[in-house]
């Protein structure tokens, strides 16, 4: 899977660069559009992660681009300009998703897996973990193929989170910023990712052991693999 | 009142009120021209009559006779010439009573004392007065019709004048300030007049919007520019942390490393807040949303859902007026019900309630409470709580004091009065209370 980071912030660059290399994907860096450009131009990209805010030229203009010389490639907005107006031309343009600066490198990844599913549905759109098989596109949870376990939407929502961040501890912030959004309050310490979490575990664990979804002390969980 | 109306009104007036005070002064006037002009003729009459004597000698009148007497057939004129007394008379024109063959008349009167070969003679020349006011009432009639004719033909011209003259200010209002809306991008075409005044007005306002654009554009610039400034290295900051998590860590390590994550969430969060507020006084959300105020609260409920069942608080929501509110954006009214909401929960007490209920009443602002049985607010710090970085009372679940600062920012943008009321111990309630009457779900 190949990714260009266009961003003209080095060390944000490098940061993604070693987040998603780490998750598999091979990255290809340009700090400005030019080099952007010349980039798309002689590369066959899976996807492109675009900053809006680049020194030589406005990244929207790269977009256009990019649609015509790379036009399988999926590509997701990053801006931390934050504009509304900025988000509508974007996605007008083609771009498949827009990220708003800060964001979590897990919740870029868990965008990016979206992404791939809608748009090529490429990806494996079921897990087996332990003696479970979640569906990622039907949003089950079966068990030994016996009927559905009900959970929540919520519920649901943290546990793919959770599986396609696998053998990563994955901090309580970071889940309730996934689940809530731009609503996740301050009140990181109050235990309602805790709660949900309880709840999956009772709901599974009356099928099978879920040993698999780890509590990380004063972080948050992880699901082992 | 308009300019245009005021004009019309006081042209009409002041011109009605001279023609009040030329009526009322009309009849006078008459008379006491009529008058001069009768005693001109007078003496005219007398100096013929000493023209005659001067020529013909005073036998001419007299023909031997000790006096002259005649009057005209109606007895309107008189002349009359007889002997004077010793004592002499001054010459007078004045209004007597004479008797003439037994009818008491009026006379307008001129007496003349003269001598002529030693005799001292005395001249009199009488018009009667109703002669002399015969032609007054014509007259007036006349000249009270040319004139109401001149006054109405004035007032209509002046009445087409001033309109044609103050149609360029109806274009400016209408134009400049009643059709532009702020920020306004689009400014009309420059105004076609040939008054000076309206061309300086038309210019000037027209500058002043370009201005205010201008103004507007900039610190809509710096607001995203300060906001790319800000988010860029707190978003290097918080993948630096997450790559550092992904490693196999000592858990002392872990746990600082989150502490971090929480210092840095914190920082985004009031980055956050106070670009809101700034994007929110800089105009740049438009008010252009309608909504059901039920549907809205009930969103805000399912966001918050998981902290209500987590504090065991029971929500009551009281709206049964199907109430629509119009010219609003949703997404800052979403936000401004979401702090109070997220207040009214955070301050509570376990096992306690919220209520959100309206005032929703035909022809009076409509009004949405939040009513929390918490902890409730000491009366010192009512005033305080909507200024930024206030807090009500030190709690663990802290929040940073920018909450309700938002609430009241995005009420004041929407011209929502925002007040508080609440008992220390019992609870809490605000209310919004919303510039209009709110509309009904059909």
């Amino acid at each position: 899977m190949k990714v260009l980071i266009v961003e003209d912030e080095r060390s944000m660059a490098a940061e993604i660069e070693a987040f998603l290399t780490k998750a598999q994907y091979s990255c290809d860096l340009a700090f400005t559009a030019r080099e952007g450009l010349e980039k798309i131009e002689d590369n066959a990209y899976n996807f492109i992660l675009l900053d809006l805010g680049l020194p030589d030229k406005d990244g929207l203009m790269l977009l256009k681009e990019a649609r015509k010389s790379c036009p399988d490639a999926a590509c997701i907005i990053l801006s931390a300009r934050g504009q509304l107006e900025d988000r509508i031309k974007g996605l007008d343009l083609g771009a498949d998703d827009y990220l708003p600066k800060p964001f979590s490198l897990l919740e870029l990844q868990a965008r990016m897996q979206a992404v791939l599913r809608r748009k090529f549905g490429m990806q494996d759109a079921t897990i087996v973990i332990g003696d479970f098989k979640v569906d990622l596109q039907k949003r089950t949870v079966s068990c030994n193929d016996e009927a559905d376990i009900a959970l929540s939407k919520k519920e649901f929502d943290l546990l793919s989170y959770l599986l396609l961040h696998k053998n990563r501890p994955v901090t309580r912030m970071q889940l309730s910023e996934h689940i809530w959004g731009g609503f996740a309050d301050d009140d990181y310490d109050s235990n309602y990712i805790d709660v949900h979490i309880k709840n999956i575990r009772k709901k599974l664990s009356a099928r099978a052991p879920v040993d698999w979804l780890q509590t990380v002390r004063s972080v948050g969980y992880k699901v082992k693999i | 009142m308009k300019l245009f109306t005021k004009l019309t009104l006081f042209i009409t007036l002041s011109k009605l009120a001279i023609v009040a005070l030329f009526v009322w002064l009309l009849p006078f006037l008459v008379n006491r021209i009529a008058f001069q002009y009768n005693d001109y003729y007078l003496k005219m009459q007398k100096k013929k009559v000493l023209q005659v004597i001067g020529k013909s000698g005073i036998d001419a009148y007299l023909q031997g006779e000790p006096s002259y007497g005649s009057y005209t057939m109606l007895k309107e004129e008189y002349i009359s010439l007889e002997p004077a007394g010793k004592i002499p008379v001054p010459d007078t024109i004045t209004t007597q009573q004479r008797v003439v063959e037994g009818d008491t008349l009026t006379y307008r009167v001129l007496s003349y004392t003269f001598r002529d070969h030693q005799h001292s003679y005395m001249l009199e020349i009488g018009k009667t007065t109703a002669s002399i006011g015969q032609y007054n009432q014509p007259l007036q009639r006349v000249a009270l019709y040319v004139l109401i004719a001149l006054i109405v033909s004035t007032i209509v011209l002046d009445f087409i004048y001033t309109r044609l003259l103050l149609r360029p200010l109806s274009a400016i209002i209408h134009k400049r300030l009643q059709q532009a809306k702020f920020p306004f991008k689009e400014i009309p075409p420059p105004l076609q007049t040939t008054t000076t005044d309206f061309r300086y007005l038309d210019d000037a306002l027209t500058a002043l919007m370009g201005q205010v654009r201008e103004a507007f554009e900039k610190e809509r610039e710096f607001t995203a520019n300060a906001s790319h400034e800000l988010m860029t290295p707190i978003g290097i900051l918080q993948h630096k942390m997450e790559n550092l998590l992904i490693e196999e860590l000592p858990e002392a390590t872990e746990k600082r490393i989150m502490d971090m994550m929480k210092t840095l969430q914190r920082l985004k969060k009031i980055v956050h807040s106070l670009l809101l507020i700034s994007r929110i006084e800089n105009n740049q959300f438009p008010l252009s949303d309608s909504f059901a105020v039920s549907g809205l609260v009930t969103e805000v409920r399912e966001e918050l859902e998981h902290r209500l069942v987590e504090q065991q608080l029971s929500f009551r929501m009281q709206l049964p007026g199907k109430a629509v509110l119009t010219s609003l954006n949703h997404d800052l009214i979403f936000q401004l019900v979401y702090n109070l909401l997220n207040n009214a929960i955070r301050y509570n007490k376990p096992g306690g309630a919220i209520i959100v209920s309206e005032t929703n009443l035909p022809g009076k602002p409509y009004q949405l409470h939040i009513r929390d049985t918490g902890i409730g607010i000491p009366k010192e710090a009512l005033g305080s709580i909507f200024q930024r970085f206030k807090k009500v009372e030190k709690k663990e679940n802290e929040g940073y004091g920018l909450g309700l600062s938002i609430a009241h920012t995005i009420a004041k943008y929407h011209d929502i009065e925002i007040s508080v009321a609440s008992t220390p111990g019992e609870g809490t309630v605000f209310t919004l209370t919303f510039p209009g009457e709110a509309q009904r779900l059909p």
